[in-house]
């Protein structure tokens, strides 16, 4: 398992522990994130959401769907 | 580390239902050419046209604001940006600025016109009476219905050819599941890329219509554009539902959005001999167009105890 540190925008930090590889895909769906309605940065970068976690990585979740 | 599918560059994007990864640079293009083929395929602006673009100060009516700027440089029509201040306390005034701010870096003339001084209240005033009064109208009704008239009042009087909203892919289709689900065939035949051959309304354009709200969002953020990114405090109800619907299908079946449009745009023309005529005349309270002697706004006006106040909205200072 990896240690992963995860900031959803409006939400507290929180530190998790994923498998390594896990993708971003996979963490959004695990903090129940639709992939559709987020941008992902990864270490300060906007990635992809296939991107793969690694030892350390800071994840930032930016919610984006904001009509109503 | 994912590459970009067109040029190698790191991908910022994934999307799927195109199966292609997308750099920063790539998918801007991306964006600004679906902007201007939506644009140019539909005839939604004319070369010297005077284009009204509704700012809120979200990143949709931003970006459509940028965007627009960039086109109407290259065909010489002029761009002016209206925006509605509802009067919604801790949303509006805090993405105001933000509209003005992104107006005066790109030099748009902007004018902003609010309920209060169009209708004697402000939205947050609407709603505590609507809900004292046990109207049973929700927010957003009295909103949506009022800031759109607003809007095509303000654009007429600034004598815009179009008016200009920021509706994305995710907005349109939402529209077109909420228009099946309440069956309201003539609201439904009003969605599409432009719209109002009719009198004294100013011809709605959405440029953004086929671009997901998502690539609206990288859009903004990757240029570095200054936008609001916050809820609606009113959002709720069945516009939220269908909206989580469509993104939880779209995440499980890539390119159900596009579908979904597409399927409308197919049928729409095949709609138009089941939709009643619209012969506009004057609201017999305030004037605005409409079809029947009270208008929409004046008659949800009405319930509340206001009135809206025949006088114009936009004063342009004597030069
Ligand atoms: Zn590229
Ligand atoms: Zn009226």
């Amino acid at each position: 398992m990896v240690e992963i540190t995860v900031k959803v925008v409006g939400q507290r930090t929180r530190r998790l522990k994923v498998d390594p590889g896990t993708t971003i895909a996979e963490l959004l769906r695990r903090v129940g994130q639709n992939r559709e309605t987020v941008v992902v940065r990864l270490n300060g970068r906007i990635v992809a959401e296939e991107e793969r976690l690694k030892e350390g990585d800071l994840i930032e979740v930016i919610p984006v769907v904001t009509g109503g | 580390m994912l590459r970009c599918s067109f040029c190698g560059r790191r991908a910022v994007y994934h999307r799927r239902y195109a199966g292609v990864f997308l750099c920063d640079r790539c998918l801007i293009k991306s964006v600004e050419r679906r902007f201007r083929r939506a644009i140019n395929e539909n005839k939604l602006i004319l070369p010297g046209e005077r284009v009204a673009v509704a700012v809120s100060g979200g990143k949709d009516s931003v970006a459509c604001m940028h965007l627009l700027h960039d086109y109407c440089r290259g065909k010489r029509c002029e761009l002016v940006a209206i925006t509605i201040d509802e009067g919604i306390k801790g949303y509006r005034d805090e993405s105001l600025p933000i509209a003005r701010e992104n107006a005066e870096m790109l030099g748009v003339e902007h004018h902003v016109v609010s309920f209060r001084e169009a209708f004697g209240a402000t939205l947050d005033e609407m709603v505590k009476v609507a809900a004292q009064r046990s109207t049973g109208l929700n927010p957003c009704t009295y909103c949506g219905v009022l800031r759109r008239s607003l809007l095509n009042q303000a654009a007429r009087e600034l004598g815009a050819d179009r008016l200009a909203t920021g509706h994305n892919l995710d907005d349109e289709t939402q529209a077109i599941m909420l228009n099946y689900i309440r069956a309201d065939l003539s609201r439904l035949y009003r969605l599409g890329p432009g719209y109002s051959p009719r009198q004294g309304f100013v011809p709605r354009i959405k440029p953004l219509r086929e671009i997901p709200e998502k690539e609206v969002a990288l859009f903004a953020l990757l240029k570095g554009i200054k936008v609001h990114l916050a809820v609606c405090p009113y959002a709720s109800g069945i516009h939220m539902e269908v909206r989580d619907f469509l993104n939880s299908l779209e995440s499980n079946h890539p390119n159900s959005k596009f579908m979904i449009l597409r399927m409308f745009d197919e049928i729409k023309p095949h709609l138009e001999a089941a939709v009643p005529g619209f012969e506009a005349r004057g609201c017999e309270s305030c004037g605005e167009p409409t079809s029947s002697t009270l208008c929409k706004s004046c008659e949800l006006l009405q319930g509340l105890g206001l009135m809206r106040r025949r006088k114009n909205l936009i004063f342009v200072e004597p030069s």
